[in-house]
């Protein structure tokens, strides 16, 4: 790797802010998509400074250089075997004291460290003072840099302060522990030499040798028991808290001068008794944002379309392309894919949202509110945030469990995860509660969301019952401060959203668009006038006996239901599809369908669609989250077991709810 | 007492933590030791709690809680 060539790394506590000065500095260049505070993956980005040329990783927040949980083990593998260069420690200049402990740590490691100071904003609100020549000063010496991520201000400054500092090298040791233990850091530092002679950051090792570290005892095995018969961590925590508290009362001032704002909210937000109804307030208003004003965005796209499908048409007749030709690209391809993006405007709603609870620091209050309700389901309140960004895509949301601190407590919470509805669920409670509930469609659509809720609860709670002695009362996480959310840090969240939903509907359901228009419209004796002879009929017949319990004995739903295992919005291409309806989120389009439908089952009414709506809900996730949970779970049999569970259980609440519901009606 | 015992609105003052030995050092990382002031913002009736300590918010389930030997501070 050439001089002018930097590895940095930005290392600091869970929402310190680390991810917005990373989208800041990396700006357009960003590689790959993140959640505000729930980074899960070390995430690479580039940027340039002067004739340096530098590669940013942004690491999972962590607390502690310890290897207790899946995040800690990220960032310290990555600081630790990736050839960092500098490490930028981004500190919550509002929370020093806390965030100091991690800063006492990564100096430990022998490595050049520079601090950024976030949040200064905050601090001077609230009429506190930081010294900012004294800090450095008792943190040996390194850079310390005043930074606003929200504001873009200091950023240059930083990354001189990561170039300069790379150049000059790491400083000395700057926290001395107590006599004892000095004595044995010298000894094991000795010993290590010995046995590691190549090795750096001796210090560092013999600190967390002292601290029976398990993965540097693994690592670097070396015959501790002379020197020390027993665990120091406990005294080393809290020299490290003294020296912090010494350092906190020499550098800052006028500290809580001003109550913070939070605390007032949290009068209100995380009452004991107002906390869960104010939350199901505000998801029911997410909710009817997204499917009310969405709905009413989406007559502009559906225009368009009409339009692009009828261009698209008469250029193909005008080019005298065959017949097969123009009928692939306008009834298998626009009307699979193009029917798919109508929708947009609805999971614009639905992630903006989310992100705006994300980044304001909502969020993790939901984790306590839940607590009591989740504790009965025998989860802990940490197990409802991975459940909640199941709202928006069960893929990260199942990459979220890792948070979670026991692997049984994972499996549970992944086990229940797919019941929340994802943002590819939408478009088909979006389309059947439509056609089939006039005026109570957002609540049909709504009672979706709150009835996946309620069976990942329930499911939770019989997994529970086979499991006893576990023990899920152990909630610990942190509140942030609660901040105006930053525009950027949205913007850029909910493009990448909206850019995997395009992406989405250009590779997976363009691809089953046209599987789907073949399959309906070849048969045994070549292509077919009547899709009832197609391959697609031949398999959906097979699937009518079973589904008519049901209320959905019909071969195109058994088609549909196929094919959205590919992707759960292709239930809806399927249709499109099927019937040959260029955007089957029309009015005309949502009238043939209903036709259609009615030709094959003259009763199918708004049971029928809720049945269906229901099997959506619970059957199999899609490939993609199928292949989530076989990597995160590393497990086939679990996979296998999750995916057989969600298929019968669709199947049997579908159809008892419609063998119950023809009783009553 | 146990923190699980306090009540919202006052000070207390940490004189052991008994619980789980990841779940001690993870509060130790956090800055929950010995002598350090909490200070408890709210309580629920089953006994995950919102806590202070060192400027942080903290949200402590019951069984966490329950852990915390405390003495309560004197105003």
């Amino acid at each position: 790797m050439s001089e002018r060539e930097i590895r940095v790394a930005f290392v600091g506590n869970p929402n310190c802010g680390k991810t917005t000065l990373f989208n800041a500095i990396t700006g357009s260049r960003l590689k790959v998509a993140n959640w505000p505070g729930v980074t899960v993956e070390k995430i690479s980005g580039e940027a340039v400074y002067k004739d340096y040329h530098l590669t940013i990783v942004d690491t999972p927040g962590i607390y502690a250089l310890t290897c207790y949980t899946i995040e800690e083990k990220i960032t310290r593998k990555c600081i630790m075997d990736d050839d960092i260069d500098v490490i930028i420690n981004v500190v919550d200049a509002s929370n020093l004291e806390r965030n100091l402990y991690l800063t006492l740590q990564l100096l430990e490691l022998g490595k050049p460290v520079v601090l950024a100071l976030n949040m200064m904003d905050i601090v001077r609100d609230r009429g506190m003072e930081i010294d900012l020549h004294r800090l450095p000063e008792l943190l040996g010496d390194i850079p310390v840099v005043p930074v606003s991520a929200a504001k873009n201000e200091g950023l240059d400054i930083l990354l001189h302060a990561a170039v300069h500092h790379h150049l000059e090298g790491p400083t000395g040791h700057v926290l001395n522990y107590s006599e004892e233990i000095e004595e044995k850091i010298a000894k094991l530092e000795v010993i290590m030499e010995a046995r590691y002679p190549e090795h750096s950051g001796r210090r560092w090792h013999a600190i967390k040798l002292l601290e029976w570290d398990e993965d540097v005892r693994e690592d670097h095995p070396v015959n501790i028991l002379n020197v020390a018969d027993r665990n120091y961590e406990k005294e080393i925590i809290r020299q490290k808290y003294k020296y912090i508290d010494e350092v906190v009362e020499e550098v800052l001032f006028h500290k809580q001068e001003k109550a913070a704002m939070t605390d007032r909210v949290d009068r209100i937000l995380t009452h004991p008794f107002w906390g869960v109804p104010v939350f199901l307030c505000i998801i029911a208003l997410v909710f009817i944002l997204t499917f009310a004003v969405g709905d009413s965005l989406k007559a502009v796209f559906e225009v368009l379309l009409d339009e692009f499908s009828a261009m698209v048409h008469d250029g193909l007749l005008a080019m005298h392309t065959s017949d097969w030709m123009i009928s692939l690209v306008c009834d298998g391809i626009i009307a699979g894919v193009g029917g798919i993006l109508t929708f947009i405007p609805n999971i614009l709603i639905l992630f903006l949202a989310l992100a705006i609870l994300e980044d304001s620091g909502y969020m993790a209050r939901v984790a306590y509110v839940m607590d009591g309700i989740m504790g009965k389901a025998g989860l802990s309140g940490k197990a409802f945030l991975p459940m909640i960004l199941g709202f928006g895509c069960t893929v990260p949301a199942l990459m979220a469990t890792r948070a979670l601190e026991t692997e049984k407590d994972r499996r549970k919470t992944m086990f229940v995860t797919p019941f929340m509805s994802c943002s590819a669920r939408l478009p088909i409670y979006v389309l059947f509660a439509d056609i089939f509930f006039g005026k109570a469609a957002p609540v049909a659509c709504f009672s979706m969301y709150v009835i996946g809720l309620i069976v990942a609860i329930l499911i939770a709670r019989m997994i529970n019952l086979f499991d006893k002695g576990t023990n899920n009362e152990s909630l610990l996480i942190e509140l942030p401060e609660y901040k105006k959310p930053n525009a950027k840090t949205i913007r850029i969240y909910v493009w990448n959203k909206i850019s995997d939903y395009l992406t989405k509907a250009g590779t997976t359901i363009f691809i089953a668009s046209i599987i789907i228009w073949f399959v309906l419209n070849f048969g045994m004796g070549g292509m077919v006038e009547n899709p009832a002879d197609s391959f697609g009929a031949i398999i959906g017949r097979f699937m009518v006996p079973v589904l008519e319990p049901a209320g959905l004995g019909m071969w195109q739903i058994g088609v549909a239901l196929i094919s959205g295992i590919s992707a759960k919005e292709v239930v809806v291409s399927s249709f499109a599809v099927l019937f040959g309806i260029t955007n089957a989120n029309s009015p005309e389009g949502m009238s043939l369908i209903l036709a259609n439908i009615r030709s094959s089952i003259p009763g199918f009414g708004s049971l029928n669609a809720f049945c269906l709506m229901l099997f959506c809900l619970l059957y199999v996730p899609c490939a993609a989250t199928i292949g989530t949970i076989k990597k995160e779970s590393g497990s086939v049999k679990f996979t296998l077991k999750m995916v057989m569970f969600q298929l019968l259980l669709a199947y049997a609440v579908s159809v008892l709810v419609f063998q119950l519901g023809s009783l009553l009606l | 007492m146990t923190l699980y015992e306090g009540t919202a609105g006052r000070d207390y003052e940490i004189s052991g933590i008994y619980v789980e030995n990841n779940i001690t050092r993870r509060l130790e990382a956090l800055g929950l030791n010995d002598k350090t002031v909490i200070h408890m913002m709210t309580k629920k009736k089953h006994g995950a709690m919102i806590i202070k300590v060192r400027g942080t918010r903290l949200a402590l389930g019951r069984h966490i809680a329950k852990s915390i030997e405390v003495k309560e501070c004197k105003a």
